[in-house]
C-alpha cells in the first residue's frame, strides 16, 4: 500500500462519494416506489423535496468525476516514474489485473451519469415531472457500475505496490500482450481497423442526416469503439513517430504536449452527446438537433486532427511508417 | 384572470390536522381589485400563497393566467411567480444589507438575462417609485416610506399582471397607509390585477375596489 | 443548457457572505487554517524529499563497512583487488573519511581524505572541488572547506589555516586553499576535504586501513541483488549498504512522520467539518424568512440550492488561496519554523540547509481536492435543507 498524497485525496473523495451515492440510492428507491404526482399528501410533498437533493447529490459526483478522472490517469502517470517498469500509465493501470476494467467503469459511469444529467433536465423542465421515476430507477441502475468503480478503485489503490516490476506500455499494445484480447487487436492488419474506423464514422453521419435514432447509438457506439482500437494500433504510433510505440496513454504526457486530453475530450463529447442525445430522444421522442449538431461537429473534429498526424508524416517524410 | 375553484387545504401542526381553507371559491377577472379581509388566522394568507403557487392545495384547483398553478411542478410555478405576479409582503421583508437596486432586482436573479438589461428593467421599475435617486443606498438606512416605494419597486420590475398584496399597511403609519393605498389605486388604473388580504378599515371603502370577500375559519363570508 | 452561469446569482452569493459576516469569517479562518497546515507540511516533505533525492543522487551505488564484535572498523585496503575480480563491478575506491570534532564550537566536520590523481567517487565531489585549485602545492598540506566550516573557523580566529590535533595529541597545520561554493547546501557546508595523507595523519590511522569502501556497478541495475550476494560470500563480515537501502530507510522516516501527521490532520479536520454541518445545518429564522421572500418572488430550490453552493465554492476557494498563498509565504520565505521539526529526523543528521522551491502544479490539485470539494461535501445537505424551506412561512 502507498499514501502518496494524492492517493489519500483519491480516497477520500471516494469515501465521501461512497457515503452521498448511498444516500442518494436509499431515497431515490423509496421516491421511485411511492412517487405519485397527481397526490397532494405530505408524503408526496416530501418525496419532491427530497428528488432535489437526490439530483444535487449526483452532478456533485458528476461535476467531480469529470476532472477526477484526467486525475486519476494523472496520478498513474506519475506514479510510473517510482514503479519500476512503467514508463506512462498503462504501466500502473495495469499493475494490478482489474486496472483496465478500473479504469473502462471510470470511463462508462462518466457516459452514464452524463446521460442521467440529460434526462434529469428533461424531466425538470418537464410540465408534469414524467421523468422522475424513470430517472430515479436510472441512478439505482447506475449506482452498480458507480460503486463497483469506487470499490475497484480503493482495492486498486490499497493493492498498488511500488516495488513490483511491471510491464511498459510497449510489451502490453503489442501482438505479445498477455491480454488475449488486447493480442487479437495486433495480429489483424492495422489497415483493416483503421478502414473500419473510417466506415464506422461515415455510417454515423450517414444516420445522423437520416434522423435514425437507433442508426445513431448504434453507429457512434461502434465508432467509439473502432476509434480507440484504431487509435492504438495505427494513429498513436504516427504521433509517437515510432512504429513499435503504440499506446493510448503516452498521447498524455508532456512529451506529446499533452495532446491526449484534446484527442480525447472531442472523442468522448462526440459520441457522448450522440448516443446521450439518441437515448433521450427515444424516451421523449423528439429530435435533439442541439446534442447531434454537436456529436457531428466533434467526431468530426477529431476524425480531422488524427488523421492529419499519419498525413503529416507521409508529407514530411513521403513514405508511411 | 384568477380562478379559485372548491379549494381546500389542510394542515398538520402537531400531529394534528388544521383546516386552513375549506371549499373557497373564488373568480377576479382581469384589472379587478379584490380585497381579502378576515381576522388573522383566518385563511387570508393561505389563500394568497394558494394563488401564488407557493403551496399546493390539498383538494380543489387554482388557475391563473389560463394556467392550473396548483398542479405545477415548483420550478414552473416559480417561472410564474416571477414572470406574472408581483408580491407586496407586511413590512415589505426587504433584504437588509442590499441596495435598492439590488433588492428589485432579487426577482431577476434565476433567470440568465444579459445584464444591461436587467439594469433598464431596474431603473425603469424604480423611476416609476420614484426611488431611482436611492438605487445604491442600503435598504435599512432608508426611511418607511422610501422602503415601501422599494418594495413595491421590486413586485413591478417584471411588470406583473397581477400583484399580490399581504397585510401591505400593517405596521404602518396612518399617512404610510394613505400613500400605499395610493400606489394601489394607480396600480389598477394601470390595468394590473389586485388581490389585497388585509384586515385594516381604512381600505374597506375604497373607490377602486370592485370585490369584497371575508374569509371566517377557511370559510368564505358572502 | 445543462449550466448556464448566472452573475447575478454569484454576486447574490457574495453579499449573503458578507452578510453573515460573523459566521462565515469564523469558518474561513479556520478552514484557511487547516488548509495552510496541510500545505506548509506537504510542501516541506516535497521540499526535504526532492533535497534528499538531490543528494542521494550523488551516492555511489554500494558502500562496504566491514564490522567486527558488531561495531564497525576499518577495512584493509588489500581488498579492492579482490572486490574487483567479480564480475559486474565498475570501480571500487577506499574511502577515508570521519568526524573531527571541534570543541571550541561544539560541532562536528567531516573530514574527507582525497588525492588528487583520484577520481573522486561522487559526481558531487568531482563538482565541489573542480573550481578548485587542487594541484597547487604549498609547503604544509592544505584544505578545501564548506561555507559553514569557514564561517565557523573564521569565528575561532583561523583565517587562513587550522591546527588539528592528532590522537596522540600533536597539532597539525593545515592551510585553508578554498571555499566550496555550492547550492547543494545539505551536502556541502560542514565538509572538509584534505589530501589523504593529511587525513591519515589527523584520525591516527594506518595508511593500509580505509573507513569504507565504495563500489561503482558497471552493470544493469537489476543486477545488483547478485553482486551483494557474492561480496557477501567472499567476505562475510562486510555489510553492503545499496543506495537503495539508504533510500528506502529514508522514505520509510518520511511516510512514517507524515502518516503520522495526515492521521492528526484528518481527526481535526473531521472535527472542523462537524462544525461545519452543524452549523449550517441549523437554520436562524432570519435566514428562513429570506428563504421565503425569495421563493415568493420567483426563486425555486435549484436557484437556492445554486446560491448556497456558490456561497460554500466563494469560501472554500477564498480560504484555499489564503491558505495556499501563507504556506508559500511560510514555508518558502520563512523556511517554515516550528513545523519544520517534525521532519527533524533528517535535519539533526546534517546542518542547516534551506527548503528547495518544490511547488508543482500537481501540488497545487491535490490541495485543492483535498479541501474545495471535502468542504462543498460538507455543506451539501444544509444547503439542500436551506433550499427547500417552505415559501409560505414568510406569509403567516
Amino acid at each position: 500500500m502507498t499514501l502518496t498524497p494524492e492517493i489519500i485525496a483519491l480516497l477520500t473523495l471516494d469515501v465521501i462519494f461512497l457515503g452521498l451515492g448511498t444516500l442518494a440510492l436509499i431515497l431515490s428507491l423509496r421516491i421511485a416506489y411511492r412517487w405519485d404526482y397527481a397526490a397532494v399528501t405530505p408524503l408526496q410533498y416530501r418525496l419532491t423535496k427530497q428528488s432535489t437533493l437526490v439530483a444535487v447529490i449526483i452532478k456533485y459526483i458528476f461535476v467531480l468525476k469529470l476532472p477526477l478522472f484526467l486525475f486519476f490517469i494523472y496520478t498513474c502517470d506519475k506514479l510510473s516514474a517510482v514503479i519500476t517498469g512503467a514508463m506512462c500509465a498503462s504501466g500502473v493501470v495495469n499493475s494490478i489485473g482489474f486496472g483496465l476494467d478500473l479504469t473502462l467503469f471510470k470511463l462508462f459511469n462518466l457516459y452514464g451519469f452524463g446521460f442521467w444529467l440529460l434526462l434529469h433536465a428533461e424531466d425538470a423542465s418537464h410540465v408534469r415531472l414524467a421523468y422522475t421515476r424513470l430517472k430515479l430507477i436510472l441512478f439505482a441502475l447506475l449506482c452498480v457500475p458507480l460503486f463497483t468503480e469506487i470499490i475497484l478503485e480503493i482495492g486498486f489503490f490499497t493493492r498498488l505496490d511500488v516495488s513490483k516490476i511491471v510491464s511498459c506500455c510497449g510489451t502490453l499494445f503489442s501482438a505479445a500482450s498477455s491480454s488475449a484480447s488486447l493480442s487479437l487487436l495486433f495480429n489483424v492488419d492495422a489497415r483493416v481497423w483503421v478502414g473500419i474506423f473510417y466506415l464506422v464514422y461515415t455510417v454515423s453521419l450517414i444516420a445522423l442526416w437520416l434522423k435514425s435514432t437507433a442508426g445513431v447509438i448504434v453507429s457512434n457506439t461502434l465508432f467509439l469503439i473502432f476509434a480507440l482500437i484504431s487509435l492504438i494500433v495505427f494513429f498513436s504510433t504516427y504521433v509517437y513517430e515510432l512504429p513499435t510505440h503504440r499506446c493510448p496513454f503516452c498521447l498524455l504526457q508532456k512529451e506529446y504536449y499533452y495532446v491526449g486530453y484534446g484527442l480525447y475530450v472531442m472523442l468522448f463529447t462526440g459520441t457522448f452527446c450522440a448516443v446521450g442525445g439518441g437515448l433521450l430522444a427515444s424516451i421523449t421522442h423528439t429530435i435533439p438537433y442541439r446534442y447531434w449538431r454537436l456529436s457531428g461537429f466533434f467526431n468530426t473534429a477529431y476524425v480531422v486532427s488524427i488523421s492529419a498526424y499519419p498525413l503529416a508524416y507521409y508529407l514530411k517524410n513521403g513514405v508511411w511508417l | 384572470m384568477i380562478v379559485v375553484s372548491n379549494v381546500s387545504k389542510m394542515f398538520t401542526q402537531a400531529e394534528e390536522c388544521v383546516q386552513a381553507l375549506s371549499h373557497v371559491s373564488l373568480h377576479v377577472a382581469q384589472g379587478e381589485c379584490v380585497l381579502l379581509k378576515g381576522a388573522s388566522g383566518s385563511g387570508k394568507s393561505t389563500l394568497l400563497s394558494l394563488i401564488a403557487g407557493l403551496a399546493q392545495p390539498t383538494s380543489g384547483s387554482i388557475v391563473v393566467d389560463g394556467e392550473e398553478i396548483s398542479k405545477m411542478p415548483e420550478r414552473l410555478s416559480a417561472k410564474m411567480r416571477r414572470e406574472r405576479i408581483g408580491f407586496i409582503f407586511q413590512k415589505f421583508h426587504l433584504i437588509p444589507y442590499l441596495s435598492v437596486q439590488e433588492n428589485v432586482t432579487t426577482p431577476l436573479v434565476p433567470e440568465n438575462i444579459p445584464l444591461h438589461v436587467i439594469e433598464a428593467k431596474a431603473k425603469r421599475a424604480m423611476e416609476r417609485c420614484r426611488i431611482a435617486h436611492k438605487a445604491h443606498m442600503y435598504v435599512h438606512r432608508l426611511s418607511g416610506g422610501e422602503q415601501q416605494r422599494t418594495a413595491i419597486a421590486r413586485a413591478l420590475v417584471r411588470n406583473p399582471m397581477i400583484v399580490l398584496a399581504d397585510e401591505p399597511t400593517a405596521n404602518l403609519d396612518r399617512k404610510l397607509s394613505l400613500s400605499l393605498i395610493e400606489e394601489l389605486r394607480a396600480l389598477k388604473h394601470e390595468g394590473v390585477t389586485l388581490v389585497v388580504a388585509t384586515h385594516d378599515p381604512l381600505f374597506f371603502d375604497l373607490d377602486f375596489v370592485d370585490q369584497t370577500i371575508e374569509l371566517h375559519h377557511g370559510v368564505l363570508r358572502p | 443548457m445543462l449550466f448556464s452561469f448566472r452573475w447575478l446569482l454569484l454576486e447574490y452569493a457574495v453579499r449573503s457572505l458578507f452578510r453573515r459576516f460573523g459566521k462565515n469569517f469564523f469558518i474561513f479562518f479556520i478552514l484557511s487554517f487547516l488548509i495552510f497546515i496541510l500545505s506548509s507540511v506537504l510542501m516541506i516533505a516535497e521540499s526535504i524529499k526532492a533535497e534528499l533525492n538531490a543528494t542521494l543522487k550523488t551516492l555511489p551505488d554500494m558502500t562496504l563497512q566491514r564490522f567486527v564484535a558488531g561495531k564497525q572498523t576499518l577495512i584493509p585496503v588489500s581488498r579492492v583487488d579482490a572486490l574487483l575480480e567479480i564480475q559486474g563491478v565498475g570501480s571500487v575506491t577506499p574511502r577515508i573519511w570521519g568526524y573531527y570534532y571541534f570543541k571550541p564550537a561544539g560541532v562536528n566536520f567531516s573530514v574527507v581524505g582525497l588525492d588528487a590523481y583520484e577520481e573522486p567517487y561522487s559526481a558531487t565531489m568531482a563538482r565541489l572541488i573542480k573550481d578548485v585549485d587542487w594541484t597547487q602545492r604549498s609547503p604544509s598540506p592544505t584544505m578545501i572547506v564548506g561555507e559553514g566550516v569557514k564561517t565557523i573557523l573564521r569565528e575561532n580566529y583561523y583565517n587562513d589555516f587550522f591546527n588539528f590535533i592528532t590522537p596522540e595529541g600533536q597539532t597539525k597545520k593545515v592551510g585553508i586553499a578554498g571555499v566550496f561554493h555550492s547550492d547543494l547546501a545539505l551536502e556541502a557546508n560542514d565538509l572538509i576535504v584534505l589530501p589523504k595523507q593529511t587525513a591519515y595523519e589527523i584520525f591516527g590511522m594506518n595508511a593500509s586501513d580505509a573507513t569504507d569502501i565504495v563500489l561503482k556497478v558497471s552493470a544493469n541495475v537489476s543486477e545488483i541483488p547478485t553482486i551483494v550476494a557474492k561480496i557477501i560470500e567472499k567476505f562475510p563480515d562486510l555489510r553492503v549498504v545499496t543506495r537503495d537501502d539508504i533510500r528506502v530507510s529514508y522514505q520509510n522516516i518520511f511516510d512514517y512522520k507524515s502518516g503520522f501527521f495526515l492521521a492528526l490532520f484528518c481527526v481535526c479536520a473531521f472535527a472542523f467539518f462537524i462544525i461545519v454541518y452543524d452549523k449550517s445545518n441549523a437554520l436562524s429564522s432570519e435566514e428562513k424568512k429570506e428563504i421565503g421572500i425569495l421563493k415568493a418572488l420567483g426563486w425555486d430550490t435549484d436557484t437556492v440550492l445554486q446560491e448556497k453552493f456558490f456561497e460554500s465554492f466563494i469560501l472554500s476557494l477564498g480560504a484555499f488561496l489564503f491558505g495556499l498563498a501563507t504556506a508559500l509565504f511560510y514555508v518558502y520565505a520563512l523556511q517554515a519554523p516550528l513545523l519544520r521539526a517534525i521532519f527533524t529526523g533528517y535535519s539533526t543528521l546534517k546542518p542547516p540547509f534551506a527548503l528547495p522551491y518544490t511547488l508543482s502544479g500537481s501540488m497545487i490539485v491535490l490541495l485543492f481536492l483535498l479541501s474545495v470539494p471535502v468542504y462543498i461535501a460538507a455543506t451539501l445537505i444544509p444547503a439542500w435543507r436551506t433550499s427547500i424551506v417552505d415559501a409560505d412561512e414568510v406569509l403567516r
